[in-house]
């Protein structure tokens, strides 16, 4: 039941576009269009809703009720915060580098956009199937620590020099752990590719097989996204708004936006390795695949958020310490603990 | 067990997720104001009898009475408070000998202009005289209600203008 609607959507374009006589190319090209498009509209949307979400989830932790004024239940809070903000001056110091002072805000959305065109939304709707699908995610989410920089740099503030140095120091350091928590899975499945990784789990999803690296991953996601209570980047109480402080208007409300976009990757990222992706559990498909990732990917959200509002923020010290000296070695243990079950399974000829 | 004290934190803000919550949407829900509120104030200007004792009692000399000798008696014209000074102490309020001056429980008091913020609570001419100090007889021959209508419409002038609140 709805199963195929968003699969029959991209076949019927197709079929149309055939039946008006576009050539295959330029009618694959087409449908590649409308696809990235889908994703970047849903993303986009996804991303005003969340904040809504946030604060929603913020008041009801301290008992408040939250944004509930601005349309239906608060629901329009983000729209309109937005339009006050596109309003208003985005103000250039005089001594900032402009172009690239100009620039990070721009950019701060295109690392996690570019992550959302391997993501499989659910059985057969990745937008691009790519064999490397977990690599190039890796890799292209890595491209935020410049940007974070870039804003750092270029304000020519030393609050944001320190919270750029800050960003690029924890990302940097809690990447490692992100990406060995995930060669475990990669290990067990043998694949890089995204939707050969989920149908690995039609048997049991790899929380279960690789708790630990559940736990390394999601640790160094929160870290990976600066939310609490690895936010030091955005200190309040020593740094200001780290790289941030110098923006104003739509400029600041493009980072704090991307920072959303981060957290769905992630969230995306964690349900495609430990979640099984789209698969329904217990056999439940009488929701639609689309759906089941849609449930998981928000879970994870939720559980962001909830740990943004639970804990406080730690030391940098403390942060880096974590990092290096607990989460990288753990991950270490982890790839060899997994390499060794493996090569016991094999030599027992499971 | 490390991470225990993690998840008991957890526990807490989930369980505060289903609590009640404490907020009151103000302009739909009030909190009901106790009984002895200093709200807006208000004056009984039949029992008013001019004496002074509120204005001499104000700290801060909020309260301008302007009266005037009808027949034998202090009759009011004018009880004007410039509530931009008042602190709401209540000490007016309390050395009332007649219990004219009183707290309501009005809270909307602001303005948009700072001379319609004084708080006018009587304005009206002297009579010639009082209609007290008519003979008894003449009282009574009197139409019923008429007396009551003009203190209706003495107190409703003593009430705020329409633009306030």
């Amino acid at each position: 039941m709805g199963e195929n609607i968003f699969t029959g959507i991209a076949a019927g374009l197709r079929t149309y576009l055939a039946g008006a006589g576009v050539p295959p190319l330029a009618s694959e090209f087409i449908v590649m269009v409308v696809k990235l498009l889908a994703v970047i509209i849903f993303v986009s949307l996804n991303v005003v809703w969340l904040v809504y979400m946030e604060r929603k989830v913020a008041a009801y932790i301290q008992c408040r009720i939250g944004p509930n004024r601005v349309g239906p239940k608060g629901l329009l809070q983000t729209v309109a915060d937005v339009v006050k903000l596109l309003a208003k001056e985005i103000i250039i110091p005089r001594r900032v580098d402009k172009i690239v002072y100009l620039a990070a805000p721009v950019l701060v959305f295109v690392p996690p956009m570019m992550a959302f065109a391997v993501i499989p939304w659910g059985e057969g709707m990745a937008p691009i199937d790519l064999n490397i699908g977990v690599f190039y995610v890796l890799a292209v989410a890595s491209l935020s620590t410049i940007i974070f920089w870039m804003g750092g740099w270029s304000s020519n503030n030393k609050y944001s020099l320190v919270g750029g140095m800050r960003v690029v120091a924890q990302m940097v350091s809690y990447e490692l752990p992100l990406v060995l928590s995930l060669l475990g899975v990669i290990m067990l499945t043998g694949t890089l590719s995204i939707t050969e990784i989920v149908n690995a789990q039609r048997g049991t999803w790899f929380i279960f097989a690789q708790p630990l690296a559940f736990l390394i991953y999601f640790i160094a996601g929160v870290s990976e996204v600066n939310r609490t209570p690895f936010d030091l980047v955005e200190g309040e109480s020593e740094i200001i708004a780290g790289p941030y402080t110098e923006y104003s208007g739509m400029g600041y409300a493009m980072y704090m936006l991307a920072e959303y976009g981060s957290m769905m990757v992630i969230s995306c990222m964690c349900t495609i390795m430990f979640l099984g992706g789209w698969l329904a559990p217990f056999g439940w498909t009488f929701l639609p695949s689309w759906f089941w990732f849609f449930i998981k990917v928000y879970a994870m959200i939720f559980i962001f958020m909830w740990i943004r509002w639970t804990y406080p923020r730690i030391r940098v010290d403390q942060l880096m310490g974590f990092g290096w000296k607990v989460l990288v070695p753990l991950s270490l243990a982890n790839i060899f603990v997994t390499g060794v079950g493996m090569y016991i399974y094999r030599a027992i000829g499971w | 067990m490390f991470g225990q004290g993690l998840l008991k934190g957890l526990a807490i803000t989930w369980k505060e997720l289903f609590t009640r919550k404490v907020t009151v949407q103000y302009p739909e829900e009030k909190v009901p104001l106790p009984e002895r509120y200093h709200g807006r104030f208000e004056l009984d200007v039949d029992k008013c009898i001019a004496c002074g004792l509120c204005a001499n009692a104000c700290p801060n000399k909020v309260i301008q009475i302007t009266k005037e000798k009808v027949g034998k008696k202090q009759y009011l014209t004018k009880y004007v408070m410039r509530i931009e000074y008042c602190l709401f102490c209540g000490l007016c309020v309390e050395s009332c000998n007649k219990d004219a001056l009183k707290f309501s429980h009005v809270i909307n008091m602001n303005q948009f202009f700072r001379d319609k913020v004084r708080l006018v609570l009587v304005d009206r001419p002297a009579p010639e005289a009082l209609p007290e100090e008519e003979p008894a007889e003449a009282a009574a021959e009197r139409p019923a209600g008429a007396r009551a209508k003009t203190a209706k419409a003495e107190v409703a002038a003593g009430k705020a203008p329409g633009e306030e609140g």
